[in-house]
């Protein structure tokens, strides 16, 4: 559980978390989205006290992150793939970590396994790529069996196996009752790991609900229909409500219709439809509708497409 | 990854929470588990007895010189005079008994360099952050590198006088001049040597906690401990009483006075320097301290 009361926090005249209030509930996974530069990564670091907010407090489990005895069994942090001694090995690195809270070296050797980092574990930590730089900080994370986990883009740089493992760890972690709270700025990555998001923008929240109602909440669910008689069927299909558009051969994009609606009226007036594919943006769009003012750095537009740079997608 | 077992909920980790002999053993880790650090002190422990042992055999020949030749050392056209070993040891500003701490100098140089690294290089690689995640106090932190940092220095230092008074033994006594664990002084020396390196990694590890910077860090120990001494010598010349006193003050004059048994005039005595050398250590520390338990990492 984590409580974060009106937390504020401001560099000289700039505000990076502007007052949030949110809650970080047990037993799922809360995602936590943002645009680059929104200050996800700040009230991360200010719930485990690595930077101390400008305003407001923030709790762990019922009390200030620094007031616990045994700090690494109440939260497991991943905040910075590089909070490692580049010199120094893995496995010394988790050692080192483990000595602190008298963790046992049974426990160092069941992350590292877990973690799959065993081939490298005596390796320098500086050598490691992104991805392995990544499961170590999962490692190190996981050391003390944490009732809390905080992931900061957990995912970046991990291959898709590695990307699919964070998802059911995290998904796991939940349903043993854990409180689980990741960062991204991958939608599609949220869609698939989250039960609940909190999404900020410019150090505010700018929603903060179950991911269904999110997602119930964009109206713009768009709809691929692929059909040899695309005239026929936009002046069909058009009405209140509804925006048809084409922007390739034999391809219509429908907001405002659900697919069995389409399929209906297709039916109805015998026109053939050969692909009916509800678009999988749709969390994507209630992301930029949601964060379209909120966005720090603007990336130029370029056609039709979404004023964010958006990576993986 | 795919076949992985999660262990079961709570405890799984085993684990009996945060204490300061688990923080000392994970800073004690971190100290031996870089190749580098064991390098750095094996060498050491070698620069120290081998500027000792050199240092020893200079000053045997040079006292040898002055006892049989007076000052001149027996040079063309330079008055000639015995001495007997008192005179010229005090001739020479010597004392014998120093011979111990002999290669101090360098372990001063490198253990505070280490000193400096051993938290400037958190900073730099960002495991500070994952060392104060693990403990938020942070201060426990700054006092476990202490106490790794005081006890290495002491147990280094402490070793390599005892070896630099081995070798300069024979050396001296090719020369006729006897030196011996019994002598006045050699004892204190090899004891309290160690103290002194140990109060300059005090004063390193508060600079690299400081300043945030190994490169930063370690230069301005040298400033403090290599150029402070030269620089307040020059200003003895500065006319009026007040600069001549200034000299004995500096960290690395006080501090090198506690190693002395002697009285001089006109100069602190061994206990007074050792407590401006403590003064010294604390007022690097306490603003170390603060820093560490309030800026953000």
């Amino acid at each position: 559980m984590i409580e974060a009361v009106n937390l504020a926090k401001h560099y000289g005249a700039k505000t990076a978390v502007g007052g949030v209030t949110f809650t970080v509930k047990p037993g799922m996974v809360t995602g936590f989205l943002g645009p680059n530069g929104a200050g996800k990564s700040t009230t991360m670091r200010m719930i485990v006290g690595l930077d101390k907010p400008t305003r407001g407090t923030v709790t762990v489990n019922g009390k200030p992150f620094e007031q616990h005895r045994d700090p690494l069994h109440q939260v497991g942090a991943l905040l910075d793939a590089k909070a490692v001694h580049t010199s120094r090995s893995a496995y010394n690195h988790l050692l080192a970590m483990a000595a602190t809270h008298n963790i046992p070296t049974r426990r160092v050797n069941e992350v590292i396994d877990m973690t799959g980092l065993g081939a490298v574990a005596k390796k320098k930590a500086g050598g490691f790529s992104l991805g392995m730089g990544q499961r170590l900080g999962i490692a190190s994370a996981l050391l003390g069996d944490p009732q809390t986990l905080i992931l900061d883009e957990p995912v970046n740089g991990l291959d898709p196996e590695g990307v699919l493992w964070v998802r059911n760890l995290a998904r796991y972690l939940a349903s043993e009752g854990k409180t689980v709270f990741l960062s991204s700025h991958l939608m599609s990555e949220m869609a698939q790991t989250a039960d609940h998001l909190i999404v900020i923008g410019r150090g505010q929240i700018i929603a903060d609900a179950p991911i269904a109602q999110i997602l119930a909440g964009s109206d713009k669910a768009k709809i691929r229909v692929r059909t040899s008689e695309v005239t026929r069927l936009s002046q069909l299909l058009g009405g209140a409500g509804v925006n048809v558009a084409c922007h390739e051969n034999e391809t219509l994009e429908v907001t405002g219709l659900d697919a069995r609606q389409i399929a209906a009226t297709a039916l109805e007036n015998q026109v053939l439809v050969y692909e009916l594919t509800p678009m999988n943006g749709s969390l994507e769009d209630a992301y930029f509708n949601l964060t379209k003012d909120e966005v720090e750095y603007h990336s130029q537009q370029f056609n039709d497409q979404a004023p964010v740079a958006v990576k993986g997608l | 990854m795919s076949t992985t077992t999660i262990s079961s909920p709570s405890r799984a980790a085993g684990g009996t929470g945060l204490s300061f002999a688990g923080i000392l053993r994970s800073e004690w880790i971190k100290f031996r588990s870089l190749r580098s650090t064991q390098l750095l002190l094996l060498f050491t422990f070698l620069a120290v007895v081998g500027v000792g042992s050199m240092t020893a055999w200079v000053q045997a020949l040079s006292l040898d010189g002055i006892m049989q030749h007076g000052m001149g050392m027996g040079a063309p056209g330079s008055p000639e005079s015995t001495m007997t070993l008192d005179q010229a040891t005090a001739a020479m500003g010597v004392n014998l008994y120093g011979i111990p701490n002999a290669g101090l100098q360098i372990g001063i140089l490198i253990l505070g360099a280490l000193a400096v690294l051993f938290i400037s290089s958190e900073f730099g690689t960002g495991m500070i952050r994952s060392t104060l995640t693990a403990v938020p106090k942070r201060l426990p932190v700054f006092f476990a590198k202490a106490a790794v940092l005081v006890v290495v220095s002491y147990v280094l230092t402490l070793v390599a006088a005892v070896a630099t008074t081995l070798v300069a033994m024979p050396i001296f006594s090719a020369y006729g001049i006897e030196i011996s664990f019994g002598m006045d002084g050699i004892v204190y020396s090899i004891l309290m040597g160690g103290l002194y390196v140990a109060g300059v990694a005090l004063i390193g590890l508060s600079l690299g906690t400081l300043l945030r910077s190994s490169a930063g860090g370690i230069i301005v120990l040298v400033v403090i401990f290599f150029l402070l001494d030269f620089g307040t010598q020059l200003m003895s010349f500065i006319p009026g009483e007040f600069w001549k006193y200034v000299n004995q003050y500096v960290p690395s004059v006080a501090g090198g006075r506690m190693l002395e048994i002697n009285d001089k005039v006109a100069f602190i005595s061994p206990a007074a320097g050792a407590l401006i050398f403590v003064g010294w250590i604390l007022l690097f520390m306490i603003p170390a301290l603060i820093a560490l338990k309030t800026r953000d990492v």
